[in-house]
């Protein structure tokens, strides 16, 4: 059981794939001028994590050193593809919001990443809470992210999450700031880094403080300085 | 099955990515199928939403997505589409194009048989949030203004922003859009003039008719 | 090579500490201000006290972070940092964009990157570019000079409104030259038609025009900057550099077509020219090591300035051509390095005079 609240504190917390493996960045710094924008291209990851970390998993024992790669990208390309065409399909809405960076998530090396990683090592049950935990953790980041930039450059929280998830969640959207004169630099690509560099060294800072709580010597930061792909 | 011992041969490994290959695409051709029919409905769905955000509702009666026509724009073929009320032509809608500050801007138009405009609206931008997307209706009425007017109305040189000698507001701190979004809808108010019979097509025959 | 000999160690002691030379910056760049001050009265002034203010509380915090002592408070850099993006702030601009513009150049551009002489870009151009980018009604609403104490002038009472209480200043509002002439040839307006009641070289000579502050008077920062220089302060490649950079370029288009190009002498006379001449491109930490170095950095400046002048959209372009080169100066010191003492150009060790030959 353990095992499993490790993993979902390593997809949350410790190996977020944005704060620790900095992986994704394609999406981080591109989706993320909202709020709402962030959480639904973490939600639509999600999704295609979960779904290619299940399938890795379930014929990993079947697939050879050799072939593994071509594999599993041709897996998630091929979910990908089929959430891009039923969100074309069935919540057109949304999709003119995101249409545009969903077939990115392909080019998302996370997703390729945890495959590789855990599920084509790991079972069933244990990958499928990774994807899950992993593609979690990456809406907390996005959505974060979004909610900084969106924050500081708009003024407003969850704009337009009507769009997103339906009018029943209209009360999301907040004018935290009335009459705000905008930050725009925020909102252009520029405050994606900022906002980003200045949540890893949020996340260094708070882990540093806690390994000095419990009396353990700070372990040398492994995690970062590893460039993302994309 | 010992998976194991099949790993060495090299045929298993093409067969296997063979199989993979041969299930996703299978599942993509199935989803494709599936998907086509309520694609094609949301991408009309749009259109008609699009449409009809520049005609008011009940000012016209038929399905303009029917009246689809294809002329000669003055970038390439231009779609043109026709609003008749009780079979009487009521507006030509197309869309024209121009050069914002940080790319293209379309714009839908609808102008009636006399040539004045119904309804203009910002179809797709990518101007500065903020500043220039305040040609956006949602975020500004701005582009209300235009409704009503003509090219003699006013006259064709007062059709520019204030700052170069015309009618038109320009936003604090953007005058590159606005100033693009007015040449574009002048420019799509001579072209309608110009191609007035091509516009209306069989329609304006068949309401003058009557 | 067993025959040992004894050399100086090669150890050089310079009279002038930084200090020292950060207060001569900031006496040169005195005359300029005092001028600006009396150009666009009292809310000139109040800007530039909170930019300044603003600036040196900053640093204070961070020193405090760091837990460095806050003695690094009194080398004047940041005093400096804060006085030249006051200078190129528009001089009616409200309160807060100097509060922002200060958290920017000596916050984020300065300390994060690890405080005095670890910032890879010039802290008061890269504030002053984000402002812009950030804020482009504000950055861009220019006024007309009024000399202190003139009748049309705001009073006191009615420049504290304007710097702090938000009044509207649209009733003096005026374009810069830069801007106008943009907006004008955009219009297709022929360039003499543009410049004919605007522009006059003597008028931007001696700063009587719209802009900031650090982009009235060319005379006088002129003057300022000549002191630095007879005062050894700064350096004359880069100032060099960056006039032929801008001017050759700006002197050939001229040539081929006067009536769409302006003369040389505009684009040395407009904008934040003077103020980048002197006192941003001798920045010595922003700007390469060897002097070789610091006259391509100049050349390479003064054509990404008329480039973007020309043909880009924003009317100004120093700031945006300064940082581009900022971020390459890293790459012109290592190819244009320079010469370690006691050492050739190619690293090797020169022969100690006192030897003799073998």
């Amino acid at each position: 059981m353990s095992n499993y609240l490790r993993i979902a504190q390593d997809g949350l917390w410790s190996n977020n794939i944005v704060f620790a493996q900095v992986l994704g960045m394609c999406p981080t710094m591109a989706v993320t001028g909202s709020a709402t924008n962030g959480l639904g291209m973490g939600l639509c990851t999600t999704l295609v994590l979960v779904c290619a970390n299940l399938l890795v998993s379930m014929i990993r024992q079947a697939v050879t050193e050799a072939i593994r790669i071509p594999v599993f990208i041709v897996i998630i390309a091929t979910l990908v593809t089929l959430l891009d065409m039923m969100m074309n399909a069935w919540a057109h809405a949304l999709y003119q919001v995101l249409g545009l960076y969903i077939a990115l998530i392909v080019a998302n090396c996370a997703v390729l990443g945890r495959s590789e990683a855990f599920a084509s090592k790991n079972g069933v049950v244990a990958s499928t809470l990774d994807g899950l935990f992993m593609g979690l953790g990456f809406t907390f980041a996005l959505t974060l992210i979004g909610a900084i930039r969106e924050l500081i450059g708009n003024g407003t929280l969850f704009a337009d999450a009507h769009l997103l998830l339906g009018s029943s969640f209209a009360f999301l959207e907040t004018q935290v700031i009335p009459d705000y004169k905008g930050f725009l630099l925020m909102i252009l690509p520029p405050g994606a880094f900022f906002a980003l560099g200045f949540l890893l060294a949020l996340k260094r800072w708070i882990d540093q403080r806690q390994q000095a709580r419990q009396g353990i010597q700070a372990v040398p930061a492994a995690a970062l300085g590893g460039g993302g792909c994309h | 099955m010992n998976w194991q011992r099949l790993h060495g041969y090299l045929s298993y490994q093409s067969l296997m990515l063979g199989a993979v290959v041969l299930v996703t695409c299978a599942a993509l051709g199935w989803a494709a199928q599936r998907t086509h029919d309520p694609i094609l409905a949301a991408e009309a769905q749009d259109l008609r939403n699009n449409l009809s955000r520049v005609l008011p509702h009940g000012s016209y009666d038929n399905d303009l997505l029917q009246t689809r026509a294809q002329i000669d724009g003055p970038e390439g073929p231009l779609d043109v589409y026709r609003a008749t009320l009780q079979g009487k032509p009521v507006a030509a809608i197309f869309a024209v194009h121009g050069r914002g500050y940080a790319g293209d801007i379309e714009v839908l138009l609808a102008i009636s048989p006399e040539g004045a405009l119904l309804g203009a609206r910002v179809l797709k931008h990518k101007e500065t949030p903020g500043l220039g997307d305040k040609i956006d209706v949602e975020k500004n009425p701005w582009i209300t203004r235009f409704q009503g007017l003509s090219l003699g109305n006013p006259p064709v040189e007062r059709w520019a922003v204030k700052k170069d000698g015309g009618d038109f507001d320009q936003f604090a701190g953007a005058t590159i859009t606005p100033r693009a979004v007015v040449k574009e809808i002048r420019e799509g108010l001579e072209f309608f003039a110009s191609h007035r019979q091509q516009l209306f097509g069989e329609t304006l025959a068949a309401g003058e008719s009557q | 090579m067993s025959e040992t000999s004894v050399v100086h160690g090669p150890h050089a002691h310079a009279g002038p500490s930084l200090r020292r030379m950060m207060l001569e910056v900031i006496l040169a760049l005195l005359p300029a201000t005092l001028y600006g001050f009396s150009q666009y009265g009292w809310p000139a002034l109040f800007l530039f006290l909170t930019c300044v203010l603003c600036g040196l509380i900053i640093e204070a915090l961070c020193l405090r972070l760091q837990k460095r002592p806050l003695r690094a408070l009194g080398d004047g850099s940041a005093l400096l940092s804060c006085w030249l993006l006051a200078l190129s702030l528009p001089p009616w601009a409200p309160w807060w964009v100097a509060l922002v513009g200060a958290l920017l150049a000596i916050g984020l551009v300065k300390q994060l990157f690890g405080g005095l002489g670890q910032n890879l870009f010039n802290p008061a151009m890269a504030a002053r570019v984000i402002l812009l980018i950030a804020f482009p009604v504000e950055m861009t609403r220019w006024v007309q000079p009024l000399a202190l104490g003139s009748l049309p002038a705001p009073g006191f009472l009615e420049s504290l409104q304007i710097t702090f209480g938000g009044a509207q200043t649209d009733a003096y509002s005026s374009a810069t030259l830069l801007g106008h002439v943009k907006t004008e040839l955009s219009r297709g307006t022929l360039l003499s038609d543009a410049l004919a009641d605007i522009y006059r070289p003597l008028q931007a000579l001696l700063g009587e025009r719209a802009g900031s502050m650090g982009e009235s008077s060319s005379l006088l920062l002129a003057l300022g900057g000549c002191f630095l220089l007879a005062r050894r302060v700064i350096t004359w490649q880069a100032p060099l550099g960056l006039t032929l950079g801008l001017a050759l370029p700006a002197l050939v288009m001229y040539l081929i077509d006067p009536l769409r190009y302006a003369s040389p002498l505009y684009h040395l006379l407009s904008g934040g020219f003077m103020l980048t001449l002197w006192f941003i491109v001798t920045d010595p930490v922003t700007c390469p090591a060897s002097a070789a170095g610091r006259l391509l950095f100049g050349l390479l400046c003064g054509v990404l300035i008329y480039l973007i002048r020309t043909y880009g959209s924003y009317p100004e372009a120093v700031a945006f051509a300064l940082l581009l080169m900022n971020a390459a100066t890293p790459l012109i010191d290592r190819y244009l390095r320079p010469r370690i003492y006691g050492r050739n150009r190619q690293g090797a060790a020169l022969q100690p005079f006192n030897r003799r030959a073998p």
